[in-house]
């Protein structure tokens, strides 16, 4: 075995969850960020909207312009920008677009030689997405239905992936970050934003769904 | 199996939770929202040079 096998090997893989109804999953999520989409003033366990994009540091410029449908619905984690604008003409994969506001972010930074993919699995945030794209102008940013662990993106499309409080929904983080190198050109960057923990998990609260979606 | 990225660094830790409308179970963990980067390797050299020199800081 050579050094690096053995490295690889002392690099423990994540372990499937036991007990996890993952299409039940799913489908809480769903209808989670469903109503994020059509009852964005509602209040969630997670800040929302313009109050909540300021917190993240996203800037005052990057929301001239943005439908209001895309900025109350927004509901990251993070902001993937302040890990650097992205540069005009990339191409751009954006993972659990929900209602678009990075994804049209990311389309005016790139520019119309440039282009974006946002993908989700929540039809009302699609729909909604792809309202915001039109009353917006934007037409290099395309929405298209898809998991973040099979993106519906061919092989090495993508300068940058960006997504924004996903990763942490789906169960299987390795077949996600492989689903991200697989879209990714060689030399192709993350800039992503998610949620970390700093205490353990016991094993029957990762097999809660309740926990993952509240 | 691995994915093959290069040059992960956590850039931004923050608690991105309290005083939201409805109470959460993210501060029972101690949740923190972040961002992150990180690179697809450019070659196999590149990624086998990464493995080679892997760490993991605490």
């Amino acid at each position: 075995m050579s050094s690096t096998d053995a490295r690889l090997q002392r690099v423990p893989l994540p372990e499937p969850i036991a007990g996890l109804d993952r299409d039940g999953l799913r489908v809480a999520i769903q209808e989670e960020y469903a109503e994020v989409a059509t009852h964005p003033d509602k209040g969630f366990h997670f800040h929302t909207g313009r109050p909540l994009a300021r917190m993240l540091g996203y800037a005052d410029a990057w929301l001239t312009g943005i439908p209001e449908g895309a900025i109350e619905s927004f509901a990251g984690t993070g902001n993937p920008f302040s890990l650097g604008e992205l540069r005009p003409g990339e191409q751009v994969v954006d993972i659990g677009c929900g209602a678009g506001i990075d994804s049209l972010i990311a389309a005016r930074m790139v520019g119309d030689g440039g282009s974006v993919i946002g993908v989700d699995m929540t039809p009302a945030m699609l729909a909604k997405a792809r309202h915001n794209a039109t009353e917006a102008g934007i037409t290099h940013v395309e929405f298209r239905a898809g998991y973040g662990e099979a993106l519906p993106v061919p092989d090495g499309w993508s300068d940058v992936v960006i997504s924004n409080g996903v990763l942490n929904l789906m169960p299987d983080k390795l077949v996600a970050l492989t689903e991200m190198a697989r879209v990714l050109k060689p030399g192709g960057r993350l800039q992503i934003a998610d949620i970390m923990v700093q205490l353990p998990v016991p094993q029957d609260a990762k097999a809660d769904i309740s926990l993952w979606t509240g | 199996m691995a994915a093959g990225f290069v040059g992960f660094e956590i850039t931004w830790k923050a608690d991105a939770f309290s005083g939201a409308p409805q109470s959460s179970s993210a501060a029972e963990f101690g949740t923190l929202g972040i961002t992150f980067r990180a690179r697809k390797a450019t070659n196999e050299a590149e990624w086998q040079d990464a493995l080679a020199n892997l760490t993991c800081a605490t």
